[in-house]
Order: structure tokens, then C-alpha cells, then sequence
């Protein structure tokens, strides 16, 4: 297994007396594939909020690369399930917010964004504004603005909860390949036992609120992956054994 | 709401609130005794005190509140008369394209005219008095209803049109069933902001022509030299905008609660 | 002939009617053509007044003049000041919670309501409209920028910030644009408010501008100047609106939001 890179211990939330998230401790390897699965209102927002600091959390420690995560300093991106792009910026400009944000000199940005743009095979539609595009195009500018800036890790909140199945399939793929690419670490949270089985490394069961880690799940399935085939079945089986909350 | 009260955050809402009026009226009162402003502007006091005794003493021929209740009359007739032939043309411009393409272009002549540039105009026609007032409050709210209305009815839902008409129903009943509940939502935004409009005309066309109202009131406090009127005049006039405009409002979210306009 | 023509020419059939029977029924006399000019009399009366200062003491075009300097100087600061103080008062919660009463107290207040108070301190001068107009306008201004600061959606800040945008950032790159349809709404209520409220103070205390034009017009009975007044008026407001929507267009990008 590769270095440790994400390591989470003890992470607890609470907004009033409600407590979220209750002492959630894991790690995530270098370069592996997280997904996170629970329950519809588990909290994951919250968790993935808390990771990025937009949130305070009220005790528990999440160390990237060994330090306190600071997105100030460190590269972290994150991929939303509703649509992030920034309606006033046209998709090159949405690519390049990030890397402005992060201050890198305008040679460099231009040729972030040329890169990322092609990843996405969004060239043709570079000028067009966020209103004027479909919504696979929407997430694929959003996911070319997370790699644009090789993130150290990605997190994403059920980036493709919204879309129809073929193009979840399609995008899907297409994010494997990148990730491939890039060797970036992926926290992926969705309450899709079958897009967890098919995407993940090792897979992390939830509870519902107050949300605790349940149990995780080394996926250990050969990729590309057959959705029909048996070891896929009986994976999905077990996982969504695990989650029954009714 | 007791609950909230004494929480930190309301605590800081008060107190920075008291502050932001504490030192308004300081800054006044400090201008009034260390500047020439004070040779014009009556202090906070005086005002104040003014504006209790204006309640029982009269300014001119009525008290404060005669002076408000016939601005109010005056704004109440011709709105109503703005808002029903608004909302009228408005609809029939919204759903007949035959209906749009007779009016508009007539319409659009008198749309970005202000309510109360037509004041001198209606002087000439209809002479002084409480008809020309009523006018000029009716041009005033009048374009806005329009425009609001005619909006709304025609951003109706074509497919429950359609689903209307596949089911039989007659245009009468798809007007009154689909086109007029839908359109609800933006007749109440055009009766509010037409509002706001009718009580602007109605104060600029009582400074004008008029010897009672609260317009009067407050262009009589500057031709007599009685600033404090003045105040008073401004005070009561802020005081009914936000009693009208509050009412409208809390009407709207009764009657439309299932619109999302209104929230 | 298709649909789309057919109603462009019953428009412009519906248009010239109304012009002709308003001439026929000036000309004929069955409205005194005192209270009712024909259109032919507006557009010679509409000339004649771009070359002579009768009956006002100015021409035409220095009454359009000095409307159009009051109301756009009074507008101009009035988004100037007003736009920045709702955006700080919808960004920093003590800014809001010290400036937000004493500007719930003038809110309500109509901009005609201060011409009294601005002529008692500035005079019948430019200032007083001035200050009038920049009232109309820094209320409105101050609204919708606030509003429009308040409406920016989460999503977009937590972009920023796992990004590692700074507060400023935050601000600057996200809620100022995402604020940029409200602002402009705002100044459009804004403009209109000062063309308004700029009629009435001339039309209450000036020696210049179109308001004055038209009451001095009306006070010599000269329903004529009365009428191409009122319809300058109504043309120069529609021509600031238009000006401010292609402004809108080429600030505001992709589109007006929800």
C-alpha cells in the first residue's frame, strides 16, 4: 500500500445539540480511490465541509500529507452534485479559477487550462457561458476545473447524482481514466451502491445520523470493471446488505 | 422570539442598531448646536415634540392625521381606478396578440411618461382639484400595472393550455381557470411597486396643487419657513409607506401561498 | 401573409389611426385644440422649440441639458456610494447590524419627499435636485446590491474556498459578479426613480430643466410646449433605460440568473 496521505481521526460536528458526525476516524492512501457510502441525509456535506475547512469542526484532527488540512495552502478541489460552475465566467474561465485563485502566473494557467479543457474534450465550446451548456457539459467543465489544478486530493459529493444513467456511465469512465492519469486521490461520497462498487478502491460505510464509520470494504475487483459480473453482484450484494437502515 | 432575544447575536443586532440611531441623532443634534444647520433644522427634540403636538394641534386647516387621511383617500381612488384598468388592458394584451398588437404601440407613447410629469397637463385639462390628483395618481401606477400584468399573462404554461383545450374547455374557462390564477403572482408585484409609485405621485402632486395633505404639509413647512412641519410631514409620509407597502405584502402571501414568486 | 406580419401591420395600421383621428378630432374642433393640439402642431411646436426660448426663457435643448446633468450626476453618485455600502452592509455583519435601522428609517421615505428639506438647505440650484436624485437612486442601489450579495449561492463559495480563496477572494470573485444582476436591477429601479423624482423637483422649485419647461408652459397656458415636454420626457427616460441595458449586457455575463 502506498504512503498515507489522508488521515482523519476522531472528527466530530455537531450544530447545536444535533451532532452530525461522531468520532469518524480513516485514512486514505496515496493515489487510491475512497468512495463513501450512507444513508440519504448521513450528514455527507457536512463531512465533506468539515474536510475543507468551510466548516469548523468542533473536535477530532484531519491531517493531508501530515499537516492540518488548510486550503489555503495545500491543493484541494472539490466536485459538488449541483452545478458549480460560475454562471458570469464562460467555460475557459471557469477552468481557470482555480489556478487564479491559486495565484500561478498567466503562462501557466493558459496552459493548465489547454490541458484540461482537451481532457474533457470541451475546445469547441471554450467561449460558451454555463446557461448556454447541457448539464454533462456543466460537470465535465466542473471535473476540468478540479484537475486543472492537480489537486493533492478531490472530493466529490455525488458529482452525478443529477444526470440521466448513460450519461453517469459515460462520465464515469471518463473520470476512472483521469484519475488514472493523474495519480490524484479521490474521495468520492454517493449513496449509489453500484457507482461505489464500480469506481471505488476500497469502499466506507456509514451510519446514519449521528453518522459514525460503519465498516470499509477492500474492493479488490480487477478494472475495467463488468457491472455483470458475478464478483460485482455479490460485492454490491454485501454492500447494500451493509447499509440497510430500514 | 424570547428565546432569541437574549441570545449573542440578537444582543449585538440591538446594540449595534442603538448605536447606528445614537449617533445619527447626536451628529444631528451636534450640527443643529455647533452649525448653521441649526439655524434652519429644529433638533431631534423639537422635532419630536412637534410631531406629538401636530396629532392634536391643526397645521393649516387639519391635524397631522386629517392631512394623512386625505392623502390616503386620494391614493386609495386612484390607484384602485389605476390598478383594475391596469390589470385589465394587461391581460388582454397578455393573452390576445390581436389585442397587444392594437394597444401597444399606443401604449408605449405614454409607458415611460412619470406619473407626475403629467401634473401640469392635467392642471390644464381638469383644472385644481381632486379629480386632477386622482389622475395624476392614476398615471402614476398605471403603466406599471400594465406591463406587470401583461407579463404575467404571458408567461402562462402553454401545455396546461393545451391539456386545457384537449379537454374540451372553452377559452372563457381556460382565461378564467389558467390565465388569471397565473398571472396572480405578477399583478401583485405590479400592485406594489405601483403602490410605492401612487404614494410618490400623490405627495409631489399635493406639493403642487393642493392645500391639505401630507405633501402640502411638507412644502408648506418650506414656504413658511416652519421646517420642523417639514419633518413631521417626512416622518408621517415614511411611516404610512411602510404601513402600505408592509399590508400589500402580508396580503399577497395570504392570497398566493401556493406561488413561488412569493416567498 | 404570415402571422408575425400581420401583426406588425395591424400595428402600424392601429398606430397611424389613433394619430389621424387624434388630428381630426383636434382639428375639428370637438376638442378645443387648447386642450387637445393636433400632432402636426406638436412636431412644429417640437421644432420651434429647439430654436427659440419662448415661452420658458431657454431652448429645448439646454432644458434637456441640464435634466440630463442633474439626474445622471445625481445617479452617478448614488450608485457610487449606495452600491459599495450594500455590499459591505450584506458582507460584514456589524456594517449591517449598525447602518441596517437607520436605513430601514429613510427607506420608506419617498424621494419626492426630500425636495422640500433639499431646497430649504441648497436653494433652487443644481444641488437640491442633485441631492434629491441621489437619494432616489442610493435607496434603490443600496437594496439590491445587499439582496444581491445575500442570494450568493453556497456551492459557489465552497468552490472558492476549498480552491483556498481568501474572504476578499470570496468576495471579489464570487459574490460581487454572482451579485451582478441584482445591482443592475437595482440601477434600473435607480434611473428610473431619478427621472422621476427629477421631474418633480423642477417641477416644484427651478429655473431650467424639463420640468421647469413644462410648468412655466402650463402657467402661460401654452398646452402646446405642455405636450412636446411631457413627450421628451417620457423619450429621454426610455433612451437612459435602453443605454442601461446595453450597459447590462456588456457587464453582466452569461445571462441573468435566478
Amino acid at each position: 500500500m502506498n504512503r498515507e496521505k489522508v488521515l482523519v481521526t476522531d472528527l466530530t460536528k455537531s450544530f447545536g445539540d444535533l451532532l452530525v458526525l461522531d468520532k469518524i476516524s480513516f485514512n486514505v492512501a496515496e493515489g487510491e480511490f475512497l468512495v463513501i457510502v450512507g444513508p440519504t441525509g448521513c450528514g455527507k456535506t457536512t463531512f465533506l465541509n468539515s474536510l475543507t475547512k468551510i466548516l469548523d469542526i468542533d473536535s477530532g484532527s484531519i491531517l493531508l500529507d501530515g499537516v492540518d488540512v488548510d486550503p489555503g495552502k495545500q491543493n484541494l478541489a472539490y466536485i459538488l452534485q449541483e452545478y458549480s460552475a460560475l454562471p458570469w465566467l464562460n467555460v475557459e474561465q471557469n477552468i481557470a479559477y482555480g489556478l487564479k485563485i491559486k495565484g500561478f502566473n498567466k503562462e501557466l494557467v493558459a496552459e493548465r487550462v489547454e490541458e484540461a479543457i482537451s481532457m474533457v474534450n470541451l475546445e469547441k465550446y471554450r467561449n460558451y457561458y454555463p446557461s448556454e451548456l447541457s448539464a454533462s457539459m456543466l460537470q465535465r467543465v466542473v471535473i476540468a476545473r478540479a484537475f486543472a489544478t492537480k489537486p493533492d486530493l478531490l472530493l466529490m459529493d455525488e458529482p452525478y447524482g443529477q444526470l440521466d444513467l448513460n450519461l453517469k456511465y459515460k462520465l464515469e469512465d471518463e473520470l476512472l481514466s483521469l484519475w488514472q492519469k493523474t495519480g490524484t486521490t479521490v474521495i468520492f461520497i454517493t449513496h449509489n451502491i453500484e457507482e461505489a462498487v464500480y469506481l471505488s478502491d476500497r469502499i466506507l460505510v456509514m451510519t446514519n445520523k449521528p453518522t459514525q464509520v460503519k465498516t470499509e470494504l477492500i474492493n479488490g475487483l480487477p478494472r475495467p470493471r463488468n457491472v455483470a459480473s458475478k464478483d460485482f453482484v455479490d460485492l454490491r450484494n454485501q454492500v447494500t446488505d451493509l447499509i440497510k437502515w430500514w | 422570539m424570547t428565546k432569541t432575544l437574549f441570545s449573542k447575536d440578537s444582543r449585538e443586532t440591538w446594540f449595534y442598531g442603538i448605536m447606528g440611531l445614537l449617533v445619527f441623532l447626536l451628529v444631528w443634534q451636534a450640527a443643529c448646536i455647533f452649525t448653521d444647520f441649526g439655524r434652519i433644522f429644529p433638533t431631534p427634540g423639537v422635532s419630536l415634540s412637534a410631531f406629538f403636538h401636530a396629532f392634536i394641534e391643526p397645521i393649516g386647516r387639519y391635524t397631522l392625521l386629517g392631512h394623512i387621511s386625505i392623502s390616503l383617500r386620494r391614493v386609495l381612488i386612484g390607484y384602485t381606478l389605476s390598478s383594475i384598468s391596469g390589470i385589465i388592458i394587461g391581460l388582454l394584451m397578455g393573452y390576445s396578440k390581436l389585442a397587444h398588437a392594437i394597444i401597444y404601440p399606443i401604449f408605449s407613447i405614454i409607458r415611460p411618461i412619470p406619473g407626475i410629469a403629467w401634473i401640469p397637463l392635467a392642471i390644464l385639462w381638469i383644472g385644481i382639484g381632486e379629480p386632477t390628483i386622482h389622475f395624476i395618481i392614476f398615471m402614476g401606477g398605471f403603466s406599471q400595472m400594465v406591463m406587470n400584468t401583461m407579463d404575467g399573462a404571458q408567461h402562462i404554461d402553454m401545455e396546461l393550455v393545451g391539456v386545457a383545450k384537449v379537454l374540451g374547455a372553452k377559452e372563457s374557462q381556460i382565461f378564467r381557470k389558467i390565465v388569471l390564477p397565473s398571472s396572480i403572482p405578477y399583478i401583485f408585484t405590479g400592485l406594489q411597486t405601483s403602490l410605492s409609485t401612487s404614494w410618490m405621485a400623490v405627495l409631489a402632486a399635493e406639493m403642487i396643487t393642493a392645500r391639505e395633505g401630507a405633501g402640502w404639509l411638507i412644502i408648506a413647512g418650506m414656504q413658511t419657513g416652519k421646517i420642523e412641519n417639514n419633518v413631521i410631514g417626512m416622518i408621517s409620509i415614511g411611516a404610512v409607506g411602510l404601513v402600505l407597502a408592509t399590508l400589500l405584502r402580508n396580503s399577497e402571501r395570504r392570497l398566493c401561498r401556493w406561488s413561488v414568486r412569493s416567498r | 401573409m404570415k402571422e408575425k406580419t400581420k401583426y406588425i401591420v395591424i400595428s402600424i395600421i392601429s398606430f397611424v389611426l389613433f394619430l389621424v383621428i387624434w388630428d381630426l378630432v383636434s382639428k375639428s374642433g370637438l376638442i378645443s385644440a387648447k386642450k387637445l393640439p393636433a400632432p402636426s402642431k406638436l412636431f412644429e411646436t417640437f421644432i420651434y422649440k429647439i430654436f427659440n426660448k419662448n415661452p420658458d426663457g431657454n431652448t429645448l435643448g439646454i432644458h434637456i441639458l441640464t435634466s440630463l446633468k442633474e439626474a445622471l450626476i445625481g445617479f452617478f453618485f448614488g450608485i457610487v456610494i449606495g452600491v459599495p455600502l450594500g455590499i459591505s452592509m450584506a458582507w460584514f455583519k456589524k456594517f449591517d447590524k449598525f447602518f441596517s435601522p437607520l436605513f430601514d428609517l429613510i427607506k420608506p421615505i419617498p424621494p419626492v419627499g426630500w425636495v422640500p428639506i433639499m431646497i430649504t438647505f441648497f436653494g433652487i440650484g443644481i444641488m437640491s435636485k442633485v441631492s434629491v436624485i441621489f437619494i432616489a437612486s442610493f435607496i434603490p442601489a443600496v437594496i439590491n446590491s445587499y439582496s444581491g450579495i445575500k442570494q450568493t449561492r453556497d456551492v459557489h463559495k465552497w468552490v472558492a474556498q476549498t480552491f483556498g480563496a481568501s474572504d476578499r477572494q470570496v468576495l471579489f470573485t464570487v459574490a460581487i459578479p454572482s451579485a451582478g444582476p441584482m445591482i443592475f436591477t437595482g440601477a434600473r429601479v435607480a434611473l428610473n426613480g431619478s427621472w422621476v423624482s427629477l421631474v418633480a423637483a423642477e417641477l416644484i422649485a427651478s429655473t431650467k430643466g424639463l420640468g421647469y419647461m413644462i410648468q412655466t408652459a402650463r402657467l402661460v397656458g401654452r398646452i402646446d410646449v405642455v405636450f412636446v415636454g411631457v413627450l421628451v420626457i417620457g423619450v429621454f427616460g426610455a433612451i437612459m433605460m435602453e443605454a442601461l441595458s446595453l450597459l447590462e449586457r456588456r457587464f453582466v455575463k452569461g445571462g441573468r440568473r435566478s
